[in-house]
C-alpha cells in the first residue's frame, strides 16, 4: 500500500466546514451520505467501524468484476470520500472508553443503528453529552426514536410505501413502483445533514448540544416528493391522490411521459398552453389541418382524437434520434430532454466541460472518475483523499488523541482495538 | 430553550414551483424570516383568481384539492400545491418591473442576509438584480441561485421539470418496471425532491463561511450535478465494468422483495427479505409450503426470485393489509403498507409522535398539515402561521423593514404597487 497524504494536514485553500470534526457511526446510506456532505466540505469526519467488517457498504458493491471485495465497492468508495477510518469495537470496555474520547472532541456525531443500540452499550446520547456537551448528536432510523414503530423493520422499499407517495405510482393495472437506486435513503440522509448543521449553529450559538430524531418514514413525508402536497389535499379535501395518473395537481392541459426515439427514449413534460402549442408546431411540420385541429387546445374531444394526436407524436419521435429530438425540441422552447445512462452523461459535453468530473487514485481500486462539486461556492467541495481502507487511520487519529488508553504501537496503522 | 438556530437571519425568496420553496421551508423552520417577494400581477403560486374560476365544478384532481373543494375568493391562499411548503414565511406584494418595485427590493436586500432564486437562467438579469448589482448594495448578502444545469455550458439553457432533468442525470433511464421501457413509472420527481435539503444545506454552509470571512458570496447550486450524488456508485460501476443500470422496478439484486397484492381492493403491501434470517422468519409466518426451499439460500433467492415472489403474492393476496403488516414484523422481517393518504392521516405511530399539526388561517380554515422532517430536544424549530395570505405581510415589510412612512406606504397601495391581492 502506498502512503497517502494525511486529511487532516495543511496545504490547499481552505474549506468551509475545516473546523469541524464529525464522528459518523453511520454503516448505511442515509448516515454515509449525510457525513459525505461534511467531509467533502472540510469538515475532519472520522468513520467508526467494526474491526474486520466494517461498513455495510462495503458489502454491498457493485464491485469489479462482480467480486466481493470491502474495498473496491462503488457504494463505499461514492458515499465514503474524504473521511478517515478508524477500526474500533465500542462494545469492548476500552473501544467505549475510546469512543467517548473521540466524542469528547467532535462537534457532530452521526448514527444509525436501531433505537436503543447505543444506549446498550453504554455510549447513548446521556453518556456522550457528558462526555461533551457541545455535541450535536444526530439520530436516523426508520421511524424515529418513539412511537409504536420505533423496533419495527424496514428497508428503502418500506419506506417508500409509508413515507412516499407509493400509493399514487405505477401503471393503473400493475403494482406500484418506487423510485430506484438509493435514491430514498440519500433523501434521508440530506435531511439528516440539513439538521446537524442546524444543530451546529444552534450548538455555536448557545454553547449547548443537541439530540436530533431523524425518522426516515417522516423525512420522506415531509420533503418536497409529491408526497406533502398530496397529504394537504388530503386533509384540505378528503381525496387520495389517484394511481396511474402522472402528476394529477397539473390537471388536464398535462401531456407528459416517456417516448421512443430511434435509439432510446426522451421525456417529454407539455405542463401548459404555451409547451402545448409549440409541440404542436413541431409535430405539425407543415401539416396546417393537424395544426389548427389542435392548437389552443385544452382537451381531446375523443379517445380516438387523443390517439390520433399521440400516434403523431409518437411516429415523429420514433423516426428521429433521441438527441435529434430533444435538439428540436429545446430549439421550440419545449421541456423535451433524452435519457442518458450514467455512460452518457460522464461523456456529456455539458457536465464534463463544466470540471464536473474529477479523477482520484485508491490503494485498491486505482483511478477513477468521481463526481464532482454538488454546487459551487468559496471555500467550497474537494476531493481532497479518496475513500478509506477499513482501518487506515486508526494509528493516527489515536495517536491524535494522545490518550494512555490507546495502544502504544499499532503497526501498520490498521491493527483494530 | 436556547431559541431558533437561524433567529435574527432574514431571507428574500424568489422562489418558484417546488425545490427552491421547499428550501426556503426548511430555513424558516430553523427560525430565519423568509420574506417571499410576489408580484400581484404574476401567478407565482401557481393559481389564480381567473383560472380558478374556469375550474369550479371540474373533474380533475387539480381542481377540487382547495379547503371543502371550494377555491374560495383567494385562491391562490388555498392552493395545497403553494401551501405545503408555505408555513412560517411572509409574503409581500412588489413589482420588480416598476422602478419603485426596483427600488423597495434593493432596500430589502440591504437588510437581508440571504437571497434564493430558482427561476430560469436569464430572470435575474432581465430584472436587473444580478449577482454584482446586489453585492454592491450588500456585500455579505449570500445569493443562492438553482439553475437545474448551472449558469454555463452548453445546456444551461435547457427547459424542463423535475423529470427532463432526472433524465439528463442518469436517473430517469433506471426508472421502470423490470420487464419494460424506462419510463417514470412512479412519481418521480427526483431532482425537485433532493434540491430543498441540499440547497438549505448550502445556505447553511455559505452562512458558516460568512461567520469567518465576514463577506457574502454567489452559491451556484446547479441541481442536476447536486442530484446526480444519489446515483454516484453506477458511475463508477461503469468504470468498473462497463455497464449502465437497466430498470428493476421494485426489485433489488440482494434483497427479495416487491410490492405484494392484500385481499383489499388496491391496497398493497411492500415486502423485502434481506438475508437467511428473515426467511427462516418467513418460514414461520408461512408454515408449511413446498415452495420454502426454493428460497433458503441467497442465491437461491436470486435464482427463484420471480416463482417466489408469485408464491408470496398467493400468500398475501389471503389477508388484509394490517394483518400482513403485524405477520411479518413480529416476525422481524420488513413490511409496510402503500399507505393512501387518509391512512397516513390516521396513522397511530404519528399520532405517537404529534407529527401532523393543525393549524387555521382565516383564508384557509383549520386543517392538520404535515410536520417538520425531523425534530430535536435542543432547541426550537418554528411551526406557526401555517401559509401567508397573499401581501398578509405588506404593512410589516414596507413600514418595519424598509422604513418606509404611512404616508409612503399609502402611496404605494394608491399606485397598485402594493396589493394584498393577486390581481391575474
Amino acid at each position: 500500500m502506498t502512503a497517502r497524504p494525511a486529511l487532516t494536514a495543511g496545504g490547499g485553500p481552505s474549506q468551509v466546514f475545516d473546523d469541524l470534526r464529525v464522528l459518523d457511526l453511520s454503516r448505511w446510506v442515509a448516515g454515509e451520505f449525510c457525513t459525505k456532505t461534511f467531509a467533502d466540505f472540510g469538515a475532519d469526519v472520522i468513520k467508526i467501524e467494526k474491526p474486520g467488517e466494517g461498513s455495510l457498504t462495503r458489502h454491498r458493491g457493485p464491485y469489479p468484476g462482480d467480486t466481493h471485495n470491502p474495498e473496491a465497492s462503488a457504494l463505499f468508495l461514492h458515499l465514503n470520500t474524504n473521511k478517515r477510518s478508524v477500526s474500533l469495537d465500542f462494545s469492548t470496555t476500552i473501544g467505549r472508553q475510546l469512543l467517548l474520547e473521540l466524542a469528547a472532541k467532535a462537534d457532530l456525531v452521526v448514527e444509525s443503528f436501531r433505537p436503543g443500540t447505543l444506549e446498550c452499550h453504554g455510549i447513548g446520547p446521556r453518556a456522550l453529552h457528558e462526555a461533551n456537551p457541545r455535541a450535536v448528536i444526530v439520530r436516523i432510523s426508520a421511524f424515529g426514536q418513539t412511537g409504536r414503530y420505533r423496533d419495527h423493520e424496514a428497508t428503502g422499499l418500506v419506506l417508500q410505501a409509508m413515507g412516499g407517495p407509493l400509493n399514487a405510482t405505477g401503471a393503473a393495472d400493475r403494482p406500484p413502483h418506487r423510485k430506484p437506486g438509493m435514491l430514498d435513503h440519500c433523501t434521508i440522509g440530506r435531511m439528516a445533514a440539513e439538521a446537524a448543521l442546524g444543530g451546529l449553529f444552534s450548538a455555536r450559538r448557545s454553547g449547548r448540544g443537541s439530540v436530533i430524531d431523524v425518522s426516515g418514514m417522516e423525512a420522506l413525508l415531509a420533503g418536497a416528493d409529491r408526497r406533502a402536497s398530496y397529504l394537504l389535499t388530503a386533509a384540505y379535501a378528503g381525496m387520495n391522490a389517484p394511481r396511474g395518473v402522472r402528476s394529477p395537481h397539473r390537471g388536464a392541459a398535462t401531456f407528459t411521459g416517456s417516448f421512443r426515439c430511434r435509439d432510446g427514449h426522451v421525456m417529454l413534460y407539455v405542463a401548459n398552453q404555451v409547451f402545448w402549442n409549440r409541440l404542436v408546431d413541431l409535430v405539425a411540420a407543415g401539416d396546417d389541418g393537424f395544426r389548427t385541429r389542435f392548437r389552443d387546445r385544452f382537451s381531446f374531444d375523443s379517445p380516438e382524437e387523443q390517439r390520433a394526436f399521440r400516434d403523431r407524436v409518437e411516429d415523429w419521435f420514433a423516426t428521429r434520434s433521441k438527441h435529434d429530438v430533444m435538439a428540436h425540441g429545446q430549439a421550440a422552447g419545449i421541456p423535451l430532454t433524452a435519457f442518458l445512462d450514467v455512460g452518457e452523461v460522464a461523456d456529456s459535453e455539458h457536465f464534463r466541460g463544466r470540471g464536473y468530473f474529477i479523477k482520484a487514485d485508491h490503494p485498491a481500486v486505482g483511478e477513477l472518475e468521481y463526481l464532482g462539486a454538488p454546487w459551487r461556492m468559496r471555500s467550497g467541495w474537494r476531493l481532497r483523499r479518496t475513500a478509506p481502507l477499513l482501518g487506515e487511520d486508526t494509528a493516527d487519529v489515536l495517536a491524535e488523541l494522545n490518550t494512555p488508553l490507546a495502544p502504544a504501537e499499532a503497526p501498520g496503522g490498521a491493527e483494530p482495538v | 430553550m436556547t431559541g431558533a438556530p437561524l433567529d435574527g437571519v432574514r431571507i428574500v425568496d424568489l422562489t418558484v414551483v417546488w425545490s427552491g420553496p421547499g428550501a426556503t421551508t426548511l430555513l424558516g423552520d430553523l427560525g430565519a424570516e423568509v420574506i417571499r417577494v410576489e408580484d400581484p400581477r404574476r401567478t407565482s403560486r401557481g393559481v389564480s383568481a381567473r383560472t380558478a374560476d374556469r375550474e369550479v365544478g371540474g373533474r380533475e384532481y387539480a381542481t377540487r384539492s382547495y379547503p371543502e373543494r371550494d377555491p374560495g375568493k383567494r385562491p391562490y391562499d388555498r392552493s395545497p400545491i403553494f401551501n405545503w411548503h408555505a408555513r412560517n414565511k411572509l409574503s409581500v406584494s412588489m413589482s420588480l418591473g416598476t422602478p419603485q418595485g426596483h427600488a423597495d427590493f434593493l432596500r430589502l436586500i440591504e437588510k437581508s442576509d440571504v437571497f434564493i432564486e430558482n427561476n430560469t437562467k436569464g430572470v435575474l438579469a432581465k430584472l436587473g438584480i444580478d449577482y454584482d448589482t446586489l453585492s454592491a448594495v450588500n456585500p455579505r448578502l449570500i445569493v443562492v441561485r438553482m439553475p437545474a444545469l448551472g449558469l454555463d455550458g452548453p445546456m444551461s439553457d435547457y427547459r424542463g421539470y423535475g423529470p427532463n432533468f432526472n433524465a439528463l442525470v442518469g436517473i430517469q433511464a433506471m426508472d421502470g418496471y423490470a420487464d419494460g421501457d424506462p419510463t417514470i413509472a412512479g412519481e418521480n420527481y427526483h431532482m425537485d425532491e433532493a434540491s430543498p435539503a441540499g440547497a438549505a444545506f448550502a445556505v447553511l454552509a455559505a452562512l458558516w463561511e460568512r461567520e469567518r470571512t465576514g463577506r457574502g458570496q454567489l452559491v451556484e447550486f446547479a441541481q442536476a450535478e447536486n442530484v446526480m450524488h444519489e446515483i454516484g456508485e453506477y458511475f463508477l460501476d461503469h468504470q468498473m465494468n462497463d455497464r449502465v443500470p437497466a430498470p428493476a422496478g421494485n426489485r433489488d439484486p440482494l434483497v427479495l422483495q416487491d410490492v405484494l397484492p392484500t385481499a383489499g381492493p388496491d391496497v398493497w403491501v411492500a415486502l423485502s427479505i434481506r438475508h437467511d434470517a428473515d426467511w427462516r422468519a418467513l418460514e414461520g409466518v408461512v408454515g408449511a409450503a413446498d415452495w420454502l426451499s426454493e428460497g433458503r439460500t441467497g442465491e437461491l433467492r436470486t435464482r427463484n426470485a420471480d416463482r417466489l415472489l408469485e408464491h408470496l403474492a398467493d400468500f398475501t393476496a389471503r389477508y388484509g393489509v394490517d394483518e400482513l403488516v403485524d405477520l411479518f414484523q413480529s416476525a422481524g422481517i420488513p413490511a409496510g403498507e402503500v399507505m393512501s393518504e387518509a391512512r397516513v392521516l390516521a396513522d397511530p405511530h404519528l399520532a405517537d409522535r404529534e407529527w401532523f399539526q393543525t393549524r387555521s388561517h382565516p383564508t384557509v380554515g383549520t386543517y392538520p398539515y404535515p410536520g417538520h422532517p425531523w425534530r430535536t430536544d435542543g432547541f426550537e424549530l418554528r411551526w406557526g402561521r401555517p401559509v401567508p395570505g397573499f401581501g398578509e405581510d405588506n404593512a410589516y415589510v414596507y413600514k418595519d423593514v424598509l422604513g418606509c412612512t404611512d404616508a409612503e406606504y399609502d402611496q404605494r397601495v394608491a399606485q397598485g404597487l402594493v396589493s394584498d391581492e393577486q390581481i391575474v
